[in-house]
């Protein structure tokens, strides 16, 4: 196995050379929101007491169509000009074959799979970032706040709150933790407990168990061992002070997890689902997703991780092979989920989880750069599907170049921001988007989704109208 | 990417409270417990309630004298002085990077010597393993690694000759001052001139040379001075930082392209000789850093309106070239004078040995903060003696280690108030970093590692490797462990301490751990074949694993499941539970 994250500008702040122009890239406002500049800015309004006043007379959209959610992030910046938000010019190859569905151009070379679920997918096309830097943006989105900004740094991943706010329905039986991470997020439980963090898993590209989740020696030798343990480990009560005992906390969980034997099936990647999927690591990802949620035993929120669409040179090259990778497995996982029935009758398990295909940003229009890529750009393209979304339609427009919005596709009339991303899954979940914590180490509040500078951030309630 | 790892590094759960006491609320209760044992006037004859007395150990150094004298102030109690086995234990792993032998432990043990601790902390300084263990610390801090990803190229093949040349910095007792000005000056290829790496790892390949040179001053900036220069690197610090760091919202960017310019003669070629080829890094005087960019990795460059578009060389907080003298060696002079440097330096050496640095996060010192450091004048007391003491980082760490503040017992005995950590009224027990843990795990379950990494050669321990990902790179069943226990990769993901579900999980049944409790190969299986009776067994797998003999209840207990069942399952039972005990994992 090799980890290798290819990110060839990691640091890049700006697309290089992009024209900003339009009300919502006035030279002057560019400049302020551009690359790191937000951090103080967003952090001093953040926080202001008035504004967290307003924000409680904000009556909260919970729209609690879904059980769980499953987030795949395209960790690099997936090019959304060629893909779910087509823009055809001398610099498309004919491998894309783009294609007419209704009103939506598509790119059928490379997401052909996909375009039989055209029907599930809400693609939405006025997405914005607030940075265009790999790092800062990818746990921008996964915490949904500013990573600089006054609590960024303690600041959870949306899993983590989302398991959090799980823990009341949890049930005896619910021996999965409610977030598991396929591949590493860019964020973990941040201030709250280490409960709630992420189980990340690291993923083959191989059929097969993941072998940290049974007991070699088997489970009735480990619960010996365990009883052992406890006889002979009396420090789990504290006496090594916090970060010992915290660790020493997550045993008991792990061990029920290991004494399930039925849960080794679902942390199984089985041989025929891989072929379906398509043989690939990303594949994998999504079969264990699928396991997992399907399973209903406590896992609530699913990232799934595919990396290394960072293309700024040669981008055809590999985005046409990385998309039908992608689009064989997403394609079979949709039709998985909603050939599952969901634990309310009647419903499908697609019904019941909303599915995000999501990255940090997008890529830059037109015209290739002259190493044949794309480089960074804030603007991007969001896919919803089930959990309550109608699916068939696009939401939003962009302009023939594919920067600024020109319809935005929602009631807000503005570009949709990493925050109302956060909003819409939360909502989508019955979770109360608006609350704020009081536990926060900094004693500042700790809001689910941050109060935004002009209104409020909240749930694109077109998706499920 | 440093903005990753500063950020990351920052989140990355610290088990400490993000917020200390300060000095006012110190001295707030300072007077309420005046105010409790005053005698009032009105009731001269009532005697006044006698506060118990609190002992505080005696004084090494001026670190005992800070920290013990702000404790008592606020009326902390410290906890008891380690016994001996934790002493040891916590002494090998902070300055070798590995757990004590049972023969280290016996011979201490035996030692009945005034100054054994001392002399065996010089023993230590003095060891192998010390340059092994801290090569690795200062490869983290330079990011030694064989794949950047602001590299385009892709493979760094000089990873390895830079390995060599910090070891051999370390083990040749280089000053750290001198490590810094080799780098910061360094030219030549690569792999024969291996300082010179220090700039082909920040090497910008997809932008203007002005990327490269703000790299080098960012990254320069946060390594060797704890500055976070990311910030100022797109835009002023005004308007953006004043909550999150007032000393640097008053850098402009300009400033910041002023530290850039002393590197503006920096060139970097690629060279396809040799295996893989190499990078070669040059120097030309004379060339300018121009304002004269609007594409890369950074906002424009562009001149002030009717400014030069000719940034001079400026060194943040004042000096610039000298008549004559070479701009590099002019900013390492700067640099490596700057108080600053040396307080950076001391601050994460603290780290290494309390778990939680003076001022946090390391990389990110408020200059304007009066709160920010939880012990001020010991920050530059220590930050003295390391510039008096040549920037000898054994020098030091002898210091640090011989104070009876570092000598405290991770076990406090009384009740434990969190608030008190930043007091460091306890050792604070911290678990091993991953490549210390995975060793551990090796020598107290008797088995050896012998791994070849590709471009480097036979590893013998995980605190030896080149690379963060040096053993997932090669295919090792190793390399996962260390990354699932925090490793990182000196590149997008930082090291991390955090719990989680997996590192559990791993302990219970990874491989690394199932492998150790196994009967062939492991030192459980010798005792075995070698007939040791139940007490043996428990001895040695205790002294070997927690570096201490059991006391006699636990002897008892594990007797009583040893003679329970069958010896030879029963026996790595025991094993499996000593590794899995949070005293195994935390020190």
């Amino acid at each position: 196995m090799t980890v290798k994250r290819k990110q060839s500008c990691e640091i890049c702040a700006t697309p290089p050379a992009f024209p900003l122009s339009g009300a919502q890239f006035s030279r002057r406002g560019f400049i302020r929101l551009g690359g790191l500049g937000l951090a103080g800015w967003f952090a001093g309004n953040a926080f202001s007491e008035s504004l967290l006043h307003q924000r409680t007379s904000v009556a909260p959209r919970l729209h609690n169509t879904a059980k769980n959610c499953v987030l795949i992030f395209l960790e690099g910046a997936p090019s959304q000009t060629d893909m779910w938000d087509l823009k055809e010019g001398s610099w498309t190859p004919s491998g894309l074959a783009p294609t007419t569905f209704g009103d939506v151009r598509w790119p059928h070379g490379i997401l052909g799979k996909t375009s039989v679920h055209l029907d599930k997918l809400a693609i939405v096309r006025t997405g914005l970032a607030w940075v265009a830097v790999h790092p800062l943006a990818q746990r921008w989105t996964q915490i949904s706040r500013n990573p600089a900004g006054v609590l960024g740094n303690v600041a959870p991943h949306i899993g983590s709150v989302v398991s959090i706010e799980s823990v009341s329905s949890r049930r005896d039986s619910d021996v999965l933790p409610s977030f598991v991470a396929l591949e590493p997020a860019r964020a973990s439980a941040g201030y709250l407990s280490a409960s709630n963090a992420p189980l990340t898993l690291r993923v083959n590209p191989t059929p097969g168990a993941i072998a940290t989740m049974t007991h070699r020696d088997g489970a009735l030798r480990l619960d010996e061992r365990l009883q052992l343990l406890s006889q002979l480990d009396p420090d789990r009560d504290g006496a090594l002070g916090k970060a010992a005992s915290d660790f020493g906390a997550l045993y008991d969980g792990a061990a029920k997890l290991t004494k399930s034997p039925e849960m080794a099936s679902v942390f199984t990647v089985g041989t025929t689902d891989f072929q379906r999927y398509g043989k690939s690591k990303f594949g994998a990802e999504l079969i264990l997703a699928k396991q997992l949620v399907a399973a209903d035993r406590g896992t609530r929120f699913v990232q799934a991780t595919y990396t290394g669409w960072d293309d700024h040179n040669e981008i055809y090259g590999k985005l046409v092979p990385r998309c039908t990778t992608f689009d064989t497995a997403y394609a079979a996982f949709l039709d998985d989920l909603a050939g599952t029935p969901g634990s309310t009758p009647g419903k499908t398990l697609l019904d019941e989880t909303m599915v995000v295909v999501y990255a940090e940003f997008g890529r830059t229009l037109g015209p290739l750069n002259v190493q044949n890529g794309r480089d960074h750009h804030q603007r991007m393209s969001i896919v919803f599907a089930g959990g309550g979304v109608k699916g068939g339609r696009v939401l939003g427009k962009t302009n023939d170049v594919g920067d600024a919005a020109v319809d935005y596709g929602w009631s807000l009339e503005r570009d949709i921001r990493p925050e109302d991303i956060a909003s819409t899954m939360y909502s989508a979940l019955g979770i109360d988007y608006t609350t704020t914590r009081h536990d926060d180490p900094l004693n500042r509040g700790f809001e689910y989704v941050p109060t935004a500078k002009d209104g409020v951030y909240q749930p694109i309630d077109e998706l499920f109208a | 990417m440093i903005s990753g790892w500063i950020l990351a590094a920052t989140a990355a759960a610290c088990p400490f409270p993000q917020h200390f006491q300060t000095a006012h609320e110190i001295q707030s209760q300072v007077s309420k417990v005046a105010e409790a044992v005053a005698p009032s006037g009105r009731h001269r004859a009532v005697a006044p309630p006698v506060p118990p007395p609190i002992v505080y150990p005696s004084s090494r150094s001026f670190i005992d004298t800070e920290i013990f004298g702000k404790m008592k102030l606020a009326r902390i109690v410290p906890a008891p002085m380690s016994s001996d086995t934790e002493f040891l234990r916590r002494v090998t792993i902070d300055l070798a990077g590995r757990i004590p032998t049972p023969n280290e432990v016996n011979a201490f043990l035996a030692d009945t010597s005034a100054d054994k601790r001392d002399r065996i902390i010089d023993t230590l300084l003095a060891s192998d393993d010390f340059n092994d263990r801290w090569t690795l610390w200062f490869g983290d801090l330079v990011q030694n690694i064989y794949d950047a990803s602001s590299v385009g190229q892709g493979v760094l093949n000089g990873r390895s000759p830079y390995y060599h040349w910090i070891r051999d910095s370390i083990s040749g007792h280089k000053a750290y001052d001198a490590m810094v000005r080799e780098l910061l000056t360094s030219s030549g290829d690569q792999m024969a001139a291996p300082a010179s790496n220090y700039f082909v790892r920040l090497y910008q390949e997809n932008g203007p040379p002005q990327d490269t040179f703000d790299n080098i001053a960012t990254q320069s900036g946060t390594q060797f001075l704890g500055l976070p220069m990311m910030c100022v690197s797109c835009h002023d610090g005004v308007g953006h930082l004043e909550l999150l760091n007032r000393g640097m919202a008053s850098v402009k960017r300009r400033q910041l392209w002023g530290m850039a310019a002393f590197f503006s003669g920096i060139g970097v070629t690629f060279q396809t000789q040799g295996a893989g080829g190499s990078f070669v890094i040059t120097e030309s005087n004379g060339t300018e850093y121009r304002l004269d960019t609007t594409t890369g990795n950074k906002t424009s460059r562009q001149p002030s309106t009717g400014g030069s578009d000719v940034v001079s060389p400026a060194y943040l907080f004042g000096g610039q070239p000298a008549d004559g003298e070479n701009r590099r060696v002019a900013y390492a002079r700067l640099l490596t004078a700057d108080p600053q440097f040396a307080r950076a330096a001391v601050n994460y050496i603290w780290k290494e040995f309390f778990g939680l640095a003076i001022v946090e996060p390391v990389d990110n010192f408020d200059l304007a903060s009066t709160t920010q450091a939880t012990h001020p004048a010991l920050l530059n007391e220590l930050a003295t003696y390391f510039q008096q003491n040549g920037f000898d980082l054994r020098a030091l760490m002898r210091l640090i280690a011989q104070s009876n503040a570092y000598q405290l017992s991770g076990r406090y005995g009384g009740t434990w108030s969190e608030a008190s950590t930043p007091y460091f009224a306890r050792h604070y027990p911290r678990r091993m970093m991953a490549e210390v843990l995975l060793d551990a795990l090796y020598q107290a379950t008797g088995r050896h590692m012998a791994l070849n990494v590709v471009l480097h050669g036979a590893v013998t321990k995980a605190v030896a490797t080149p690379d963060p990902l040096a053993f997932v790179n090669n295919g090792y069943a190793q390399g996962p462990f260390l990354q699932d226990f925090g490793e990182g990769d000196r590149d997008s993901n930082p090291r991390s301490q955090d719990p989680t579900l997996l590192e559990v999980l791993e302990m219970l049944n990874d491989r690394q751990i199932l492998d150790g409790i196994a009967t062939t190969n492991t030192l459980v299986g010798s005792l075995l074949s070698a007939k040791k009776t139940p007490d043996e067994i428990v001895d040695q797998l205790y002294v070997a694993a927690l570096s201490r003999h059991p006391i006699d209840s636990e002897r008892q207990t594990a007797l009583a499941y040893l003679n329970g069942g069958t010896l030879s399952d029963r026996a790595p039972d025991l094993q499996f539970v000593l590794l899995n005990k949070l005293e195994f994992l935390f020190y």
